[in-house]
């Protein structure tokens, strides 16, 4: 089939919805393609393809969550729930006309590049494609780390959790001091016989709401106000010390690095429920026996279930040529965390993780590509000079000042007004 | 479109939500919805007439009370309101329907709806008598020549006040005074923003800017500086200011109407998806 004057979007997820549009938006026809029988990506609670849990809420306030053309409603709270999340992308699918652009249950299951074209093959139908933006996710592999010793009771990944009985009664180790490391560790204190929960370094863990607002604003208003890093290093941990005080009082470990080095974590209950006695804190796994795991420490924990809450891999199974994403080792390093070393027609929405919400940059992404695509499409010689020019660029990153902690969650670690601010400049060299 | 891609002060103070009034006329048909966006001291009532006369043309419409206008929210807060909190009542309106809607801004409203269109891929949108976005020079110089003690309250951040022969050019007396007497407050912050030239350039959504022959407010070349910034068409129309009130409401509705027909081809709200049939997988 020949769909060459198209481009096709694989994945149906916030990114590949704002992509579909973005596209559309600037006349360009375009293709969705979503594995699962429904919209939402990672969102589409229940789906195989989703990873939140019944009790998800947004970790980032709404103002930088939302798309900015298209607002949540002013009922949903600062903080909305996976529920009010899966329905603001069907109302944003419907009002801009996408959902009849997407072909559900609809695998991708290879690309290949033919000269700048591709053959996108879906459910064993190949479908010549002008471009390709891929928004698949990355939080969806999940990876698990090894560890010496047989552990004799159950294993969970953070991925098949999916509520709260499935921890009732039991004696839990939740591994890992993510978002939602710390959301099970809270779970399992409030469900649980027994909870341990173990990190490999000690963490910030921020509070959602401070003088009556969402914590994430007042950040962005003292980045309003240009506030330099360190004074606002200096600021939030004022907040935290006067507030909670040090971390170590806890018992939980200190932390080892300095604010927005690693990935912030948004959590105000995990600290309430060890000051409880509800969690148990526990450093780095050394090994596991049939009952229990050993910690670097020396101390142990008898339990029957582990869930390791480690994270995902950027995984892109469809790409015949991995090096078209520089995906061989898992680590893509694009420009702009979007562009396609190889081919100016393949793009990439979605691999970031924002110090902020996500979808004002999936919109932003999706524009930048839109634009981009347009100008391809007019002026191929111009779009791949530029093309050129962005890829001399390949190894900037967006930190924000900061010196993010190396760990496959902070290779695509951004900070949101640097990165935006980059993305912002890419379009006005397409404009212009 | 211009691509504000930084909104610092959007994320660090973000507007406060309040209840918005939104009058509705639905009707069936394959016509885009009108969002109509009011003017200074006006409410969703002024559209009313309007929404009637739309319908028996096939056409749905919603008008917004801005917050502190009409039957809305924030009536208290209306002297901290700004132009910002405006552009997100529109947006919150917008959100609510079903597809994207032709934006109908009128003088104020204008100004609000061409900040929305530059970040919000309309139907189309259409400015009655609009304060321009990127300054209005000729009515402020009007005003300062033909209502000087109004410009000076405005100025001092009092709320301009609109006197029934400012807005209708041919209506009876009695008409005139009741809907002149119905226009309440304005918030400073917006009164100000007039005053302000904001960088707006052409927007993707097509735009029709309506100017009014008699309009003793918004001065011509300010209309035509307006078109000019957006790239927009231009029409001109007889009556006052309020030309969705003034004695020739039905004629400038179906100016806008045969405009909003012709701009808007059937079938889906964005134009990459009337270019090629929606995909069939086998």
């Amino acid at each position: 089939m020949d769909r060459s004057n198209s481009v096709a979007v694989i994945g149906a997820g916030p990114h590949g919805l704002s992509a579909l549009k973005a596209l559309l938006q600037l006349g360009i026809p375009a293709d969705g393609f979503e594995r699962a029988a429904d919209l939402g990506g990672n969102w589409n609670f229940g789906a195989p393809t989703s990873r939140v849990y019944e009790s998800t809420h947004l970790i980032s306030s709404k103002p930088f969550t939302q798309f900015p053309d298209f607002p949540m409603p002013d009922a949903y709270p600062d903080y909305p729930s996976h529920r009010q999340v899966k329905q603001y992308f069907d109302r944003y699918a419907a009002h801009f006309g996408l959902r009849e652009r997407i072909s559900f249950n609809a695998t991708v299951t290879r690309v290949a590049a033919v000269g700048d074209q591709w053959d996108v093959t879906v459910n064993d139908t190949t479908i010549r494609y002008g471009a390709v933006v891929v928004a698949n996710g990355h939080n969806w592999h999940a990876k698990v780390p090894q560890y010496p010793g047989e552990f004799g009771g159950e294993v969970l990944h953070s991925a098949d959790y999916k509520s709260a009985a499935q921890l009732r009664g039991r004696r839990v180790l939740v591994v890992g001091a993510g978002n939602t490391g710390c959301d099970i560790a809270v779970e399992a204190a409030q469900n649980a016989q027994a909870t341990f929960h173990s990190t490999r370094r000690g963490y910030y863990y921020n509070p959602k709401f401070v003088f009556g607002k969402p914590s994430d604003q007042i950040a962005d208003q003292l980045l309003a106000m240009r506030v330099p890093l360190a004074v606002r290093r200096l600021a939030f941990a004022a907040t935290l010390r006067t507030t909670m005080g040090k971390f170590e009082k806890f018992g939980l470990q200190k932390p080892d690095h300095a604010f927005f080095e690693t990935h912030p974590i948004v959590n105000q209950q995990l600290v309430y429920y060890v000051g409880h006695g509800d969690i148990t804190p526990k450093p780095d796994i050394e090994r596991f026996d049939a009952d229990g795991a050993v910690f670097t420490d020396g101390s142990r924990a008898d339990v029957d279930l582990v869930v390791f809450a480690t994270g995902y891999l950027a995984v892109f199974p469809f790409l015949a040529d991995p090096s078209d994403l520089d995906a061989a080792d898992g680590r893509p390093q694009l420009a702009l965390q979007m562009a396609s070393p190889t081919h100016p027609t393949l793009w990439l929405s979605g691999l970031i993780q924002p110090d902020s919400g996500q979808w004002a940059i999936a919109h932003w992404q999706a524009m930048a590509i839109a634009e981009f695509l347009r100008l391809y499409r007019s002026d191929p010689a111009r779009a791949r000079a530029l093309h050129a020019q962005l890829n001399a660029h390949r190894d900037q990153r967006f930190t924000g000042g900061a010196h993010y902690k190396d760990s496959t969650r902070h290779f695509y670690e951004i900070a949101h007004q640097d990165y935006l601010a980059a993305v912002s400049q890419f379009l006005q060299q397409v404009a212009s | 479109m211009s691509r504000r891609v930084l909104r610092r002060a959007e994320w660090a103070w973000p507007t406060a939500p309040v209840h918005l009034q939104i009058r509705s006329v639905e009707v069936a048909g394959d016509n885009p919805p009108l969002l109509f966006v009011h003017g200074l001291g006006h409410g969703a009532w002024c559209f009313e007439p309007w929404q009637d006369l739309a319908a028996a043309r096939g056409f749905s419409s919603h008008a917004l009370s801005l917050r502190g206008h009409g039957d809305s929210g924030g009536q208290h807060e209306l002297g901290r309101t700004t132009v910002r909190d405006y552009e997100h009542d529109v947006l919150q309106a917008i959100a609510g329907l079903p597809q994207p809607p032709v934006l109908v801004g009128h003088s104020l409203g204008g100004m609000v709806v061409q900040r929305v269109l530059q970040r919000y891929p309309a139907r189309a949108g259409v400015l009655l008598t609009p304060i321009p976005a990127v300054g209005a020079p000729a009515t402020v110089l009007g005003m300062a020549r033909n209502r000087p003690m109004e410009l000076l309250r405005g100025t001092l951040g009092a709320t301009i006040r609109l006197r029934a022969d400012d807005l209708f050019a041919d209506l009876p007396p009695d008409q005139a005074r009741d809907y002149a007497s119905r226009v309440g407050r304005e918030s400073r912050w917006a009164q100000w923003a007039m005053l302000r030239p904001e960088r707006v350039g052409p927007v993707d959504s097509p735009v029709l800017v309506v100017g009014a022959e008699q309009d003793r407010l918004v001065a011509a070349a300010d209309v035509r500086r307006c078109a000019q910034a957006l790239d927009a068409e231009l029409s001109w129309v007889p009556g006052g200011h309020d030309v969705m009130l003034d004695g020739w409401r039905e004629q400038v509705l179906d100016v806008v109407l045969d405009w909003v027909v012709a701009a808007c081809p059937p079938g889906p709200p964005l134009p990459g998806a009337r270019l090629t049939f929606p995909l069939q997988l086998k």
